[in-house]
Formats: structure tokens, C-alpha cells, sequence
């Protein structure tokens, strides 16, 4: 390209958003990245296209519904190649909350190259943005075309926008010292997104943050609050690290005091529900297994 | 509302030739549900009729098979109606095989997507529907989906979700664990 | 005579839900209309009866986030319903709240897809501008610009501090002279008027025929509305204006949305005025005992509908709801009859329609 006296514009992105079956929050998110000014995508050099067919760059919500699945790989076809994929919402990403339905084909992997995801529920316009402007340095660099001309917002300068007491519920982090093994975040979690293994070691707890829909019911019924929500919203991230945005935390097992019979050991947070105080004799019972303290306190055990 | 209560159960009792026990519900603020079942399900036809004479709305229609469904062969449809807020829902009872009923769209047009909903989901006819096609489900899903899928609820098939945790848990058995 | 299929949405940014239409058309006039439903339809009602009462909250929240918080908390009371549960004073205030923020959000949505539909640009960026206080006001409250997460069984799950509760006034105060001017600029524009005047009409008779809710039936002469004929949270004890027009064409219905986003701010603020002190949540995991139950909403598009049928269990033998815009698809094609093909998206998006809550 023989150089001009001023710098060349960079060509404009196309983004094109095709809707798989949303529950239309992630599109309404989509429409406020279209048009209010802190959160418009046209400071990262991109525009929304309504014709595949012109687009660079193809995004995806929803989580990929039977019905929908032939028009949207319709649609995905017409836009030319090279493009770049972005997936907004864990719906796309993992089926979400709708993941095991009779009438969803997703996660969206399985019929279609990926290269950026977002996961949230729906994810905020910011993150959305850092997902696009990620999305748009792969597009640039699979073309290796001339850099922007202004220099590319990134998501830590713009303008937090939020007036408020601050308050956005990020992505969710587990303290393993806290937790007690009951299981409540698992039993209530819409989207399948936190496991537990029992091992040798310890008890592991895995929570997948592409399956995660940042309701934090978890947290809210978890007895000591060893689950919590940090505000984290900048989750974009490429399709290599799908698998591995976990949370993942140990709960080691300890030998009990009296037999040494590994335990899970009772958490500190669990004692300050039950008791005013935290005495000696608290402290070296909590030591002992269940089975110890059935003998210690009635002689035997009762099954 | 005691008055216009009987005037209900008595209305349906004329139109439908049976004799009707209504129990009504009042809740804290007063909003009343009412509760009925219909020994012979062809009546919910002049029921639909008793209803819009009294100035009653179809407001929703749910096909379900109880839980004790595949001991007893029983399913069964509740018609939901407003009566100007108080919500009135009429029973009625089908064999597990070869249900029929009669399509009340000719009192509540209305009534023209709610049928077809559950003509797709359960294995019910409904007779003298103006236009008994599929509505929601795509063609790629058997008919009467919810024969086959509700009665296994306890089961979870979770291919999909089984599949992606394996990949989630060898993708991070490599990283180093606190 | 010919046939067409409209697509609207997969692609367009602004009507931002895929539904498909077959159209019967007589030159460039519509004579029938077919609407191809199910392309979001998730089964969702298989779903919530392979889950349990607490993902059920979580999982029904995602049924639509325009209408988010209308279907955990209409479930939850199905669910308070059965097993008696009586939730504090303060919850139903609060569950007001929530209901209310989500109607300003979820009309000035409509209004702003309406302008873009009608070709004014600069007036679909400031309505979805103004939206954002609202926005701002749910993210700073709830955590989430879209599902709050406000509910549980037995309450809320987020108390309202002095700090967000003062926030909270002031926000709704900034909605007020916005909201007057968005009424006086959609019902004077000429353009707008031009395209929504006669156009789309609904009659009274044939709305009551096809049995339709919400602003759609208020804006063709019926006034029911779900707060007054079967009040639930705080609704019985707060004074407010049932809008209703008589015209049933998109302008009234455009009216009485914007009406009554300034409608739901005055009862935003007397909720902050008279809200009682106490806990927000009743403070158990309650046993869910075998029982049915009904419990009603007005959402953001009209009376929401839930039926619950337990067995003791924790998962739902059946759960059932009907959605505001079940009943107004078919009502489109009586308002689409004799129109014009152009005016087809238009008149479809002054109906509000939601499909991901009527495809589920």
C-alpha cells in the first residue's frame, strides 16, 4: 500500500447479529451498543450491518434452538470469509440455563467455527464491547491490514457510565475455607455451572463461568457465604480458553482428632451461625468427626 | 362475591346438566380462585358457554399428566377462566390413550392456540378445531413430546451438558489446584 | 392474490427477536396472515419440570428479559400461595418496585423500536438514552442491567439501603420531565403521526373477542388491568391511573405505554415514601407442601398468568404460564387486514410482542 500524506481511515468493521432463539436480552444489549453514545461500538471502528452478506465480523445470541438452527446456519453461511465469530451470553456458549432441552441444538461450537465468546446473562454493554474490540484485533490481524487510526478505547478507559452505588454482579468466587460441602449452590444453580468431586485430597469445587447466568443464587443460599459475586464483568475471551474459565477451589479433608478418619473440617463462618461464642470445648470438637461426637456426648452411635 | 359465587356453580350446573361443587380460595387481598372438576369432559363445551355468558375470558388452558398418570390411565386439562379477576378453573379428566375433547374455539376464539399447544405436546385429539397444525414444536421433534419426556422428569438425559463438564474438568486437571 | 414470508428480526439490530410471518397479499395490501411460531421456543416448560423451585427462579427469570422480573415473581407467589407463606410488607413493596422499574425499561424499549421502524434515527437514540437511567438505576440496585435477580421464595432477596433507596428517588426524579417530552414529541411528531393515526386498529369488540391483555387492550377501550382487579404486592394499597384509549390504532397504543411509564414513576415514589420497615425475605427454606395454585401479574405487555401443580416434591408435577402476548398474534390479523405491506413491521411492533415468552 504506497503511503498518502495523511493516514487512511481503517475500513469500517461490519458486525451482523443473528438471533438463535434469545430470550432477547442479550439483543437488547446489542441494540444499546448501536445506540447510546458511552457504549457504541462505533469508537472501536465498527458498525451493525443487517446483510450478512456485508459483514465482517458475525455475532451469535441465543442458544441455538431446533427450529432456528437451519436459518441461522443460513445466515452464517452468507457472511464471506475470513470472518470473525462472537458468541454473546453462555446461551450460544454452552446452552446456557436451556442446555439438555429437547428443542436446543446448541452450544453453537458444534456446527460452526468460534473465535471470541462473552459469556454473561446478559453480559454488560461494557463487556460486550471488550468482546467486539477483541474481536476486531483478530479480524485486523487475520488481514493484516494498516492499524486504527485513533487508537483503540479500551475497556478500562471508558467511563464506568453506572451513577449509582456501584454495584454489578460480576463473576462469582468461592473461598474453599468457608465452604462446608452442603451442596445448597449446586441444588440451586439454573445453569448446571458448579460441580463437586469428592477426591482423596478434598472435596473440589468447579464452577464454569460459560454456564454461569450471574444470578447469585448460590451466594444468597449459601449458609456461609463462601460463594460471592466480585463485580468482574470483563469476561471475553477466545475460543481456546472455552473450557478453562473456571473457578475451581479445594476443600482438603483433615484426619479427625480423635480416630483419623479424614473429615471435611468445619468452617469457622458455620460455627459463628450456631453459636455466640467460640469456646474451647468448641474448638477441640469441631476437631472430631460426627462419629466422634455422637461417642463423646451420648456413648455410642446412633444410626 | 358469596352471590356471585353461586351464580357461577348454578350457571354451570344448567349449561353443562351437572351437578357442579365449585370450592373458592380467597387470598390475602381478596383475589378469589375457584376450583371445579367435570365428571363427563365433552361438558367442558357448554361450560365454555356458561362461562361467556357470565362475561368470562379464556385466559389459559394446561394439559398435564398427574404424577400417578401411568398407574391410573388418567390425564387430565384444566381450562382456566377470568370472571372480571377472580380466576375460575375447570377440570376435567381423559384416558391416558386416545383422549379426546371437544375444541371450545367456537365460544373462544382464543382457544385456537391453546389447543393446538397442547395437541403437539400430549397425545390428545381435540375434535372440530378449525386448524389443528403444529405450532411451536419444530417438525424435527416427535409429536407429543411431553408423552415420552415427562414421565422420564426423574431421569435427566444431559447429553450435551455431560459431554461439555468432561471437557471442562480434563481442561483444568492439568492446572495446578490450591 | 400472491404469498410472501416476512422475516423480521434474525438480522435487524433494532427488532431484536426473529419472528416469520406468510403473508397473503392483494398487490402491496395485506389480505391474511399466518405467523410462523416456535423458532425460540427453548421448552421451557419440559425444562422447569426437570428442575427444581430454586433453578425454576433462576431459569423462568430467562423466559424473556424484557418481562424478567414479572415471571420469578409471579412463580414465587404461586409457589408463597401453596405453601402459605406470608411474605413481609416490605418484600411486597419492594417486589413493586421491581415489577415497576422493569415497565418504564420495557416500554421505553418499544417506543424507541418504534421510532427506528418510523425512520427517526435521532429520536430511537435519545428514548433508548433516557432508557439508560433506567438501566444505570437496575444495575445499581440489582446488579444486572436486564435480570434482577430480585426474587425468592418467601420475599426478596436485596434489601433497599438508605444509600440506594435515596439513588433510587433521584433517578425517577431525572424520568419525569424526559418521559412528559417523549409523550409530547411521539404524539405531535408529524411523521409518526402519519404512519400511526388509523393505522393498525384493533377495535374494542373484536379485542375483547380475541381476548387480549395489557396495553393493547387498553388501548382499544378495554381498562382491565391485573393490579386493580386482583391486586397482589403493594398494589392495594397504592393510588394510580389505569391508562385507557379509545382509537386501538399503534398511536394509541404508543400512548398508553408512554403514559404509563410516567404512571409507574409516581407509584416508584410513593413506594419509596411509604415503605414499611422489616426484613424483606421470610427467613426459611420452606417445605412446598402437594397443592395447585394460580397467581396473576400485570408484566410490562399485560395479565401474566401462572398455574402450579405440586406434590410435596420439590420439582413441579406441572407448571404452567400464559403469557400477555399469547393471546395478541392472532389479534394481528385483524390489524393487519386492509393494511399496508410496508406497515407491516410497524404495526407488529406496536402490539410489543414478545416472542420468546409466547415461543418459551
Amino acid at each position: 500500500m504506497t503511503p498518502s500524506h495523511h493516514n487512511p481511515p481503517a475500513p469500517l468493521l461490519r458486525l451482523c447479529r443473528i438471533n438463535a432463539g434469545s430470550c432477547n436480552g442479550c439483543d437488547v444489549e446489542l441494540a444499546v451498543t448501536a445506540s447510546v453514545s458511552r457504549f457504541d461500538v462505533g469508537s472501536l471502528g465498527c458498525g451493525y450491518t443487517e446483510d450478512p452478506a456485508e459483514a465482517d465480523i458475525v455475532i451469535i445470541t441465543g442458544p441455538l434452538t431446533a427450529r432456528v438452527k437451519e436459518k441461522v446456519l443460513h445466515h452464517y453461511a452468507e457472511v464471506p470469509r475470513p470472518k470473525v465469530t462472537v458468541l454473546v451470553g453462555i446461551c450460544p456458549i454452552s446452552g446456557g440455563v436451556f442446555r439438555d432441552s429437547y428443542a436446543v441444538s446448541g452450544p453453537v461450537d458444534r456446527y460452526l467455527a468460534v473465535d471470541v465468546n462473552i459469556p454473561g446473562c446478559p453480559p454488560h454493554p461494557k463487556a460486550i464491547v471488550a468482546g467486539i474490540a477483541e474481536a476486531a484485533a483478530l479480524w485486523r490481524a487475520r488481514h493484516d491490514s494498516a492499524p486504527l487510526s485513533q487508537p483503540a478505547v479500551t475497556p478500562e478507559d471508558r467511563d464506568n457510565g453506572a451513577t449509582g452505588p456501584v454495584n454489578v454482579r460480576g463473576r462469582m468466587r468461592f473461598n474453599a475455607a468457608a465452604c462446608v460441602g452442603c451442596r445448597m449452590c449446586e441444588y440451586v444453580c439454573a445453569g448446571g455451572a458448579i460441580r463437586f468431586d469428592e477426591a482423596d485430597n478434598g472435596l473440589t469445587f468447579t464452577l464454569w463461568h460459560n454456564s454461569c447466568a450471574l444470578c447469585g443464587l448460590c451466594s444468597h443460599y449459601c449458609p456461609t457465604k463462601a460463594l460471592s459475586a466480585t463485580g468482574e464483568w470483563h469476561m471475553a475471551h477466545r475460543q481456546e480458553e472455552k473450557y478453562r474459565l473456571v473457578e475451581q477451589g479445594v476443600v482438603p479433608l483433615v484426619p479427625c482428632s480423635g480416630c483419623g478418619t479424614p473429615m471435611l473440617p468445619v468452617a469457622a463462618e458455620l460455627l459463628k451461625i450456631g453459636y455466640r461464642g467460640i469456646s474451647r470445648e468448641t474448638e477441640r470438637l469441631k476437631t472430631l468427626c460426627t462419629a466422634c461426637r455422637q461417642k463423646e456426648s451420648i456413648g455410642g452411635l446412633r444410626r | 362475591m358469596m352471590e356471585a359465587q353461586e351464580n357461577i356453580a348454578a350457571a354451570l350446573g344448567r349449561w353443562t346438566g351437572e351437578e357442579v361443587a365449585v370450592a373458592w380460595r380467597l387470598d390475602r387481598k381478596g383475589v378469589a380462585t375457584g376450583w371445579c372438576r367435570l365428571r363427563d369432559a365433552a361438558n367442558i363445551l357448554p361450560a365454555a358457554r356458561a362461562m361467556a355468558n357470565l362475561e368470562g375470558r379464556l385466559s389459559m388452558v394446561t394439559a398435564y399428566l398427574p404424577t400417578a398418570a401411568p398407574r391410573t390411565g388418567i390425564r387430565e386439562i384444566a381450562y382456566h377462566f377470568d370472571l372480571d379477576g377472580a380466576t375460575l378453573t375447570i377440570g376435567i379428566q381423559l384416558p391416558a390413550e386416545g383422549a379426546q375433547v371437544p375444541s371450545i374455539t367456537p365460544v373462544f376464539r382464543n382457544a385456537d392456540w391453546n389447543e393446538r399447544e397442547f395437541m403437539e405436546l400430549y397425545d390428545i385429539r381435540v375434535t372440530g378445531h378449525p386448524d389443528p397444525r403444529r405450532l411451536f414444536l419444530d417438525e424435527s421433534i416427535e409429536p407429543a413430546a411431553f408423552e415420552r419426556l415427562i414421565p422420564y422428569s426423574t431421569f435427566s438425559n444431559g447429553a450435551s451438558g455431560k459431554a461439555l463438564w468432561e471437557r471442562v474438568m480434563a481442561d483444568n486437571a492439568r492446572k495446578e489446584t490450591p | 392474490m400472491s404469498t410472501k414470508t416476512i422475516t423480521l428480526g434474525p438480522s435487524q439490530l433494532a427488532l431484536e427477536e426473529p419472528m416469520y410471518f406468510r403473508v397473503q397479499t392483494e398487490g402491496e395490501i395485506v389480505a391474511g396472515l399466518d405467523v410462523m411460531a416456535g423458532h425460540v421456543h427453548r421448552g421451557m416448560e419440559h425444562l422447569v419440570m426437570k428442575r427444581n423451585l430454586y433453578q425454576n427462579i433462576t431459569l423462568l427469570e430467562r423466559l424473556c428479559s424484557l418481562c424478567s422480573n414479572s415471571h420469578p415473581s409471579t412463580f414465587c407467589t404461586a409457589v408463597e400461595e401453596i405453601a402459605a407463606i406470608r411474605i413481609p410488607p416490605r418484600a411486597e413493596y419492594l417486589r413493586t418496585i421491581a415489577d415497576e422499574i422493569k415497565r418504564i425499561s420495557s416500554h421505553l424499549f418499544n417506543c424507541a423500536v418504534i421510532a427506528h421502524i418510523t425512520g427517526r434515527g435521532p429520536l430511537f437514540k435519545q428514548a433508548m438514552e433516557i432508557r439508560e437511567i433506567m438501566q444505570d438505576t437496575k444495575e445499581s440496585i440489582y446488579g444486572n442491567r436486564m435480570d434482577l435477580a430480585a426474587n425468592c421464595i418467601g420475599g426478596v432477596r436485596c434489601d433497599l439501603t438508605p444509600e440506594s433507596a435515596g439513588y433510587l428517588a433521584k433517578q425517577m426524579e431525572l424520568m419525569k420531565a424526559p418521559l412528559d417530552e417523549l409523550f409530547r414529541v411521539y404524539t405531535t411528531d408529524p411523521a409518526i403521526r402519519e404512519r400511526s393515526e388509523g393505522v393498525g386498529v384493533l377495535s374494542r369488540q373484536d379485542a375483547a373477542g380475541y381476548a387480549v391483555v395489557g396495553p393493547v387492550a387498553r388501548a382499544s377501550g378495554i381498562g382491565y388491568d391485573v393490579r386493580k382487579k386482583s391486586p397482589y404486592g403493594a398494589y392495594d394499597r397504592l393510588s394510580f391511573t389505569t391508562v385507557v384509549e379509545q382509537a386501538g390504532d399503534v398511536m394509541a397504543r404508543i400512548m398508553v405505554r408512554l403514559r404509563e411509564a410516567r404512571e409507574a414513576v409516581s407509584i416508584i415514589d410513593q413506594c419509596l415514601a411509604d415503605l414499611p420497615d422489616g426484613p424483606v425475605w421470610a427467613d426459611t427454606l420452606p417445605e412446598i407442601p402437594a397443592g395447585e395454585a394460580i397467581a396473576k401479574s400485570e408484566a410490562p405487555r399485560g395479565e401474566l398468568v401462572y398455574y402450579l401443580n405440586t406434590d410435596g416434591t420439590d420439582m413441579p408435577v406441572r407448571l404452567k404460564w400464559r403469557v400477555p402476548s399469547y393471546m395478541n398474534w392472532d389479534a394481528l390479523k385483524t390489524m393487519l387486514h386492509g393494511e399496508h405491506v410496508a406497515d407491516i413491521p410497524l404495526i407488529v411492533n406496536s402490539i410489543d410482542p414478545c416472542i420468546s415468552c409466547t415461543d418459551r
